[in-house]
C-alpha cells in the first residue's frame, strides 16, 4: 500500500508520447518533482511524497520510458530540453504557473534546462546528486564511459558493467551493480529492492535509446551561471555515482546552499528522507516567503 | 551587570525632552525595539537584546517618561505623534534606514500608525501583546474602570486604581497591583521586581500624563481597522493566552486583519518578553530570517552512524572549582570511550585551566556573557550575596542559553555534561522542546537557603526557587538524564527546601547519584610532599602559610586584613614564612607591604602549595578548602558574608570532614587572626579521608548514556 494516493492521476500527449503524472495534496506552491535517469520512474520519491504534499500540492511524472509513461525508443524524446518541455507540459495540464523545481541526479541537469527555458515559472531549484557535466567525473567511471560501446570482459567486474552489450546481456545483474554503487551506505537493502525492481519495469532498450543524448560542459556551465532562483544542493560525501565536487562547483558558480550529506551516497532521499525532507521544507517555506 | 552593552549610545533632544538610544551589533537588519513607555523603559527588552544583537542591528529608545528620557508632565507632550515623532528621531540620529519594528502592549499602536505614515522606513513589524484600539476583546476591567478616570475615588483598589487621582498619590501600589496581575506564571519574582522596579523609575504623573496622551485624537473602530489592512508588511504577533492587559483576541484580530503570522504562547501573561525569553527569541530570529530571504547557512549533516561520539561540556565560570574537577571527570571518561570526542563551552578563568591540560575549547565561548564578572561585580568587600547575585544574573543565564542551544544544534553532540550550568538545566525544564542529547546534571549543592539578613522575603524567595526546580523535575524527568551529586549523602544539610517542601536530604537521595568528592589531584605522599617542598622552595624550618582568595576576584579585603595580621603574628612564629596568593584579578601591587611578605597573582597548580603548606587562610568555597582537607593541611577559613553555599554546605561538609577553622570575617580583627595562626600553624588536621576515586565514579555514571 502507498502511505498517500494522488487527488489526480493523468496523462499529456507530447509530441506524440503519452507521460503519466499524479498529483498530490493543495498546498502553496507548488512542487514538482523531476524525473531522473529512465532506470527508475516517479516511485522513487515515494518517502517524500505523503511529508511534502501535507504542505504544498506535489506534482509527479514519469519521464518516456518508465513507470506510466510510453517507453519509447527514439533517441530525441530523452534529450535534456524535451524533459523541460515535458516538464512544461504537465505543469499545464495541471493549471499550475510556476513551480519549485526539484531533480536527482540526471534529473538536475532537466531541471537546469526547465529553469533556463521558463524562469518565468520556477520560483526555485534544488538538485540532488546533481549529474551535471562540469568536467567532474567519480573516481573509477571514466574508463566505463570510454569503452561503453566497447564488448566488455569476459568477466566484467565493477564499472566494466556498464556497457551497453553488457546491458542487453545482464541487465539485471547491470542493475543491481549500479544500485550497490548507489547505496553506498550499509544496511540499504530495501532501497536497492525497490530500486532494482523500478529497472526491471522498463529495459536495455529503452536505456539505450536514452544514452544517446547528453549535454555539452559549455552548456551547463552557462546556464548555471544565468540561473537566478534560488537553489539548494544536496549531495552525499559518499556519492559513488556523482562526485559531490560537483555540486561544490555548482554552489561556486551560483552561490547556491549546499546540504553536505555526510556518510550518504547517492540517493539520500531514499536512504535519509528525514533529514532530506526537513531540508526540502525549510528550503521550500524559504523561497515561498 | 548586562549582558551585552551598546556599541553606541545617543541623546537626540525633541524640544528639551532628552530622548535617549542605544544601538547594539551591526548585522542586518536594523531592529528598533519600542517599550510601552512610560510604565517600563528599554531595559524590558535586556532578555532579547543580546541574542538579536549577535545577528541583526538592534536599537533600543526610553521612550520619553522613563529610563534615561525626559519626563514631561502634560498630555499633549505624550500624544501619539509626538511618540511618534520621537521614534523618527532615533531612527534618524542612529543612522537606521529601514527597520524592523518590534513593539509591546500599546507601543504597537504608535508602531501601526508609523508603519502606516512612514511605509518606506518599516521593513516589517513585530507585535509583542499588541495593543492596537478597537480589535478584538477588550479587557472587561479597563472597560469598566474608563469612565471614572478623573473621579476622586474613595479608598480605591485593585483596578480602581486605574484612575488619574489614584495613579498619582497611590503611584507604587497600583504599579504593584498593576504587574503582580500581569504576571500570572507561578515563579516570576525576578520579573515582577525588574517591571516594578522600571516603573518606579518614572512618577505617578508622567504615567496618568502618559496614558491621557495616548488616548487623544482617539481613532474611530474603521479608522483603526482600515489601517491595519492597508499595513504593507509581513507582520508577525506574539501573544501570552492568559494575557489579562491585551487579551488574547486582540492579537488574533491584529494578527488576522494584517494577514500576518501568530504565535500563541500558551500559559503565558503579558510579559512574554521577559518570562518566555527562548521562545519569543526563536520566533522574532524565525520570523525575520524568513522575511529577509536569509539563507540558509552551508552546512555539513552527518548520518547517524557515521558520527564520532561527541560530548559537550559546559563548566561553570564562578571559581576556579569546578574547572579542575571536570578536566579530571574528562579524562576519567576518556579512560571508558577513548572514541568520544569532548568539547568545551566555558569561560575564563576556566578556559586557563582547559587549555594547559590541552582541551578543545568550542570558538562559540568568545560569546558566552561573562558570568565570573557579574559574580565580581556583585561582590563588594567581603561580601558576596550569591542567590541574590544568581538572580540578577538571568539576563546573562538567557543570553548564555542562546548561544548554547546554537552550538548544540549545529554541533550533533550526543551528550552534554554540565557541571553546574544553571542556564541549560533552567531553560530546558522551561522550553523541553529544545533537548537535544543526554544531559548530565552535576552539582555539589543542592537547595537555596535564606541568609538571616534577607529576612522573611528571602525565606520566601528561595522556597519559590527550590519549589520550581522541584517542580520542573517532577513534570519533566526525562531533562536530567543524570543527576551527579559530587560528594557524599552525609554532605547534605539537614535543612528543608521551604516551607511545605521536601527535605533536602531526602529528594536529593531520591534523585541523584553520588560520586563523592572530586578533588582532581592525588594528595602528596609523605615523600612526594617533601620532594614539593624542596622544589617550591619552602625550607623544612620554616612554616609557610598560603593565604589565598582563589581566582574569582572577590577577596581583597581578607587580603588585607590578613596581611595587616602578619607582623604580629611573625612576632609569635618567627619561623613564619607567609605568601599571598592575589589570584588572576587582583592586582598584587596594590597591596600593602611589610618586609618578608611575598604577593604572587596567578600561581599554576596552586594546589601544590596548599598541599604541602603548615597552614592556609582562605575563603569559604568548596574547592580550595577541599583541597586542603585532601592534603590534611591546617587552614583558616572566613567564608564570604551573605554567600548561602559558602556559609551552609561547604560548611556542613567541612564539618562532616572534621576540618578547617570557622572563622567569620567581621568578627575577627587581625590580633586574632595572628593568634589563630600561632595556634593551628604546623599542626597536622585529624580529618577524614577524602575520596580518591569520585571522578572515575562520576565517569562511570556519564559512560553509560554516551
Amino acid at each position: 500500500m502507498r502511505a498517500s494516493y494522488p487527488e489526480v492521476e493523468g496523462q499529456v500527449s507530447h509530441n506524440g508520447l503519452n507521460l503519466g503524472y499524479e498529483v498530490f495534496g493543495a498546498g502553496d506552491p507548488t512542487v514538482l518533482l523531476m524525473p531522473s535517469w529512465t532506470i527508475i520512474h516517479s516511485r522513487f520519491w515515494k518517502l517524500q511524497v505523503p511529508y511534502l504534499a501535507r504542505h504544498f500540492r506535489v506534482v509527479t511524472f514519469d519521464g518516456p520510458g518508465n513507470g506510466h509513461s510510453d517507453r519509447s525508443l527514439d533517441p530525441h524524446h530523452y534529450s535534456a530540453s524535451s524533459y523541460a518541455e515535458y516538464a512544461l507540459a504537465v505543469l499545464d495540464a495541471c493549471g499550475v504557473e510556476s513551480a519549485i523545481a526539484v531533480g536527482l541526479s540526471r534529473g538536475a541537469q532537466y531541471t537546469l534546462h526547465l529553469a533556463s527555458m521558463a524562469p518565468d515559472r520556477v520560483l526555485g531549484v534544488v538538485m540532488v546528486g546533481a549529474a551535471l557535466s562540469l568536467g567532474i567525473t567519480a573516481p573509477g567511471r571514466e574508463s566505463a564511459f570510454e569503452r561503453f560501446h566497447q564488448s566488455y570482459p569476459e568477466n566484467p567486474r565493477g564499472w566494466e558493467k556498464y556497457n551497453l552489450a553488457y546491458w542487453h546481456d545482464h541487465y539485471e545483474d547491470f542493475t543491481r551493480f549500479f544500485f550497490d554503487q548507489c547505496f553506498s551506505e550499509q544496511h540499504s537493502t530495501k532501497p536497492i529492492e525497490d530500486t532494482v525492481g523500478w529497472a526491471l519495469e522498463t529495459n536495455p532498450a529503452v536505456l539505450e535509446a536514452e544514452s544517446a543524448n547528453w549535454t555539452s560542459t559549455k552548456s551547463t556551465r552557462e546556464m548555471l551561471t544565468r540561473l537566478a532562483c534560488p537553489l539548494l544542493l544536496i549531495h552525499g560525501t559518499d556519492d559513488r555515482i556523482i562526485s559531490d565536487e560537483v555540486s561544490k562547483e555548482v554552489a561556486r558558480i551560483t552561490g547556491g546552499t549546499l546540504l553536505s550529506m555526510e556518510g550518504s551516497g547517492h540517493l539520500p532521499l531514499a536512504r535519509d528522507p528525514v533529514r532530506f525532507n526537513l531540508a526540502l521544507r525549510d528550503f521550500i517555506a524559504r523561497v515561498a516567503a | 551587570m548586562r549582558a551585552v552593552l551598546p556599541d553606541r549610545e545617543g541623546v537626540v533632544d525633541r524640544s528639551g525632552v532628552p530622548i535617549h538610544y542605544e544601538v547594539y551589533g551591526d548585522g542586518e537588519p536594523t531592529l528598533i525595539l519600542i517599550p510601552p513607555t512610560p510604565i517600563t523603559h528599554s531595559r524590558i527588552w535586556k532578555a532579547l537584546i543580546p541574542y538579536l544583537a549577535r545577528q541583526y542591528r538592534v536599537v533600543t529608545l526610553d521612550g520619553r517618561g522613563n529610563g534615561r528620557s525626559g519626563r514631561p508632565v502634560d498630555m499633549e507632550a505624550h500624544s501619539r505623534a509626538v511618540v511618534q515623532e520621537d521614534i523618527l528621531a532615533v531612527i534618524e540620529a542612529s543612522d537606521t534606514g529601514q527597520a524592523v519594528l518590534v513593539a509591546h502592549c500599546h507601543a504597537n499602536w504608535w508602531a501601526v500608525e508609523l508603519a502606516s505614515s512612514h511605509p518606506e522606513l518599516v521593513r516589517a513589524l513585530v507585535a509583542i501583546e499588541p495593543g492596537v484600539p478597537h480589535l478584538g476583546k477588550p479587557q472587561p476591567h479597563w472597560v469598566e474602570t474608563g469612565p471614572h478616570w478623573d473621579e476622586i475615588l474613595e479608598d480605591p483598589s485593585g483596578w480602581e486604581l486605574n484612575n488619574r487621582h489614584a495613579m498619582v498619590t497611590r503611584h507604587r501600589e497600583w504599579i504593584e497591583f498593576f504587574f503582580g496581575e500581569q504576571l500570572v506564571e507561578p515563579h516570576s519574582t525576578k520579573q515582577y521586581e525588574d517591571a516594578v522596579g522600571w516603573a518606579l523609575e518614572s512618577t505617578g504623573e508622567v504615567l496618568a500624563a502618559g496614558e491621557e496622551g495616548f488616548e487623544l485624537d482617539w481613532p474611530q473602530r474603521e479608522v483603526v481597522e482600515r489601517m491595519c489592512r492597508e499595513l504593507a508588511v509581513p507582520t508577525l504577533t506574539i501573544h501570552g493566552d492568559l494575557d489579562i492587559c491585551q487579551h488574547v483576541e486582540r492579537g488574533r484580530a491584529f494578527a488576522e486583519i494584517t494577514n500576518g503570522e501568530l504565535v500563541v504562547i500558551e500559559g503565558a501573561g503579558h510579559l512574554t518578553l521577559a518570562r518566555e525569553p527562548v521562545k519569543v527569541n526563536h520566533a522574532i530570529k524565525e520570523f525575520v530570517d524568513r522575511i529577509e530571504g536569509i539563507p540558509m547557512r552551508e552546512h555539513v549533516w552527518s548520518r547517524g552512524l557515521k558520527r564520532r561520539k561527541r560530548a559537550l561540556y559546559v563548566s561553570s565560570p564562578i571559581g576556579l572549582g569546578h574547572a579542575r574537577r571536570d578536566v579530571a571527570i574528562a579524562k576519567e571518561l576518556m579512560k571508558l570511550e577513548p572514541d568520544l570526542e569532548i568539547e568545551w563551552l566555558a569561560q575564563d578563568p576556566v578556559t586557563r585551566v582547559l587549555a594547559e591540560e590541552g582541551q578543545t575549547i568550542h570558538p562559540a565561548s568568545d560569546w558566552l556573557a561573562s558570568e565570573s564578572a557579574h559574580i565580581a561585580s556583585e561582590a563588594s568587600g567581603h561580601e558576596l550575596h550569591c542567590f541574590q547575585a544568581l538572580r540578577r544574573m538571568d539576563e546573562i543565564l538567557v543570553a548564555n542559553f542562546m548561544i548554547f542551544q546554537e552550538v548544540l544544534e549545529e554541533g550533533l553532540y550526543d551528550i552534554v555534561l554540565g557541571d553546574e550550568a544553571w542556564d541549560i538545566d533552567h531553560f530546558w525544564h522551561e522550553n523541553p522542546e529544545l533537548k537535544r542529547g543526554s544531559h548530565v546534571w552535576m552539582t555539589d549543592f543542592v537547595g537555596f537557603l535564606p541568609m538571616p539578613s534577607g529576612g522573611d522575603h528571602e525565606e520566601f524567595l528561595t522556597a519559590d526557587y527550590n519549589a520550581e526546580m522541584i517542580e520542573h523535575i517532577a513534570r519533566y524527568p526525562r531533562i536530567r538524564d543524570r543527576s551527579v551529586f559530587v560528594g557524599s549523602p552525609d554532605d547534605i544539610v539537614p535543612e528543608v527546601f521551604g516551607p511545605g517542601l521536601p527535605k533536602i536530604r531526602d529528594w536529593t537521595e531520591e534523585h541523584f547519584d553520588f560520586s563523592g568528592y572530586i578533588t582532581g589531584f592525588e594528595p602528596p605522599t609523605l615523600d612526594q610532599a617533601a620532594a614539593w617542598r624542596a622544589e617550591l622552595g619552602y625550607g623544612d624550618d620554616e612554616k609557610v602559610c598560603i593565604v589565598t582568595v582563589g581566582g574569582s576576584g572577590v577577596g581583597r579585603d581578607l587580603l588585607e586584613k590578613v596581611i595587616s595580621a602578619y607582623p604580629m603574628a611573625k612576632r609569635a612564629v618567627p619561623e613564619l614564612r607567609m605568601v599571598v596568593v592575589a589570584g588572576p584579578r587582583i592586582d598584587p601591587a596594590g597591596l600593602p607591604s611589610h618586609e618578608g611578605l611575598e604577593y604572587h597573582g596567578y600561581i599554576q597548580r596552586l594546589y601544590r602549595h596548599l598541599a604541602v603548606s603548615d597552614l592556609a587562610i582562605v575563603q569559604g568555597g568548596l574547592t580550595t578548602t577541599m583541597e586542603l582537607v585532601a592534603a590534611k593541611r591546617p587552614f583558616l577559613y572566613f567564608p564570604l558574608r551573605n554567600h548561602f553555599e559558602q556559609n551552609y554546605h561547604v560548611r556542613h561538609r567541612l564539618d562532616r570532614y572534621r576540618a578547617g577553622k570557622y572563622m567569620d570575617y567581621a568578627e575577627t580583627d587581625p590580633d586574632a587572626i595572628a593568634a589563630e595562626i600561632a595556634a593551628h600553624a604546623g599542626v597536622a588536621g585529624d580529618y577524614l579521608d577524602v575520596e580518591r576515586d569520585g571522578a572515575a565514579r562520576a565517569a562511570a555514571m556519564i559512560a553509560d548514556l554516551v
